[in-house]
């Protein structure tokens, strides 16, 4: 691992750990979560985009170096690459409603 | 989130009681039946107007019948999005034929998801797509007619496909295949709810936090949104029609 990695996990766990007092002392009231819904939420939509935003990324970055070698095959590259951001958006899409589903919208 | 929407306003509908089978329990979604049914006879009225005026100009006869009008009529919106719609299927076909048999497929499914998205831009209407009954039901009559056509037109050799290359590995191969194919309706409609209804969710958190217009950017990305979604849903379903019927090149 390097340094950056492992600076980032050290701040990471003490933030839970932290956190760890508030949570308990704020909700035990509904199920028996204790509070760790909220960071499954921020996590979920957290890590779906993450892994979205890197997909989809990569797909534009392609896409236009594809149009910039071929101006002529525009249309057809354009098409593929909206349905490919489209399904990664919907990735993205999954993790939004299992945040919204733990965050008690629906 | 109350919902309001302009449907609200007929007696009956707000309470449950116009339309038997709707009841005051589905509380969230007594604006859904009344939606559907108004973007329907939009579309059907759309369609009646354009087949007049085809007819009327198919009526001059000769070469004369072919030119189009001049500026924006309702048979040039007719002619182009057909138009539109054919070359889409086509491009995922291969041939005309198919796409022109497939034609009533995605164009119902194009224009009713697209009148639906855009319904929900404008203020006191709900899309009926961002309920999960109304995009179930659309990924479900894709889901039937993906099958029986693969069945009919490959017969078993459409279930002998899902068992993959290796023999031994069939079994393994049979499960992951088909719980991929069942997913599919899921994947389609959950697509579209998540979109329809994350977009109506930052409008009405920025409008929480900003005062008056300048939400109204939001609505610019739910335009984009409501376009790409709908077609994304078309050409997921085409794909899967033409992977269902495709058995010459193997």
């Amino acid at each position: 691992m390097t340094r950056k990695t492992l600076g980032l996990a050290t701040a990471m766990t003490a933030l839970l750990l932290v956190s760890a007092p508030a949570l308990a002392a704020g909700g035990e009231a509904a199920g028996s979560s204790g509070g760790w819904d909220g960071v499954g939420a921020g996590l979920a939509i957290g890590l779906a985009a993450l892994g979205a935003g890197l997909g989809q990324g990569r797909t534009g970055a392609s896409a236009m170096e594809g149009i910039a070698r071929n101006p002529q095959a525009t249309g057809k590259i354009q098409t593929v690459m909206i349905i490919g951001m489209a399904l990664m958006e919907s990735l993205a899409i999954y993790g939004l409603i299992v945040g919204l589903k733990l965050s008690g919208v629906f | 989130m109350y919902h309001w929407t302009w449907f609200y306003l007929i007696p009956g509908i707000a309470d449950g009681t116009a339309i038997p089978g709707v009841s005051e329990a589905g509380a969230h979604s007594l604006h859904i039946l009344p939606t559907s049914w108004f973007i329907c006879g939009l579309i059907s009225v759309f369609a009646l107007l354009a087949n007049r005026a085809i007819a009327a100009a198919r009526a001059k006869g000769g070469t004369l019948q072919y030119v189009p009008d001049s500026g924006m009529s309702v048979r040039n919106i007719a002619e182009i999005a057909v138009e539109a719609l054919i070359n889409l299927a086509e491009g995922v076909f291969g041939t005309r034929k198919n796409a022109i048999a497939y034609l009533p497929l995605v164009g119902t499914l194009f224009l009713y998801i697209l009148v639906s998205n855009l319904i929900g831009l404008i203020p006191g209407f709900l899309p009926p797509t961002s309920d999960i009954s109304t995009n179930f039901a659309l990924a479900l009559a894709v889901f039937l007619v993906f099958n029986i056509q693969g069945l009919r037109v490959n017969g078993v050799g459409y279930l002998k496909h899902l068992m993959g290359p290796i023999l031994w590995l069939a079994p393994l191969m049979f499960v992951l295949e088909s719980v991929g194919m069942l997913f599919r309706p899921v994947s389609l409609s959950l697509r579209l709810f998540g979109n329809l209804n994350g977009d109506h969710m930052v409008f009405g958190v920025f409008s929480d936090l900003v005062p008056a217009l300048i939400p109204s950017i939001v609505l610019g990305l739910g335009l984009f949104v409501s376009f790409i979604q709908a077609f994304v849903f078309t050409l997921l379903s085409v794909v899967y029609v033409a992977l269902a019927i495709a058995h010459d090149d193997h």
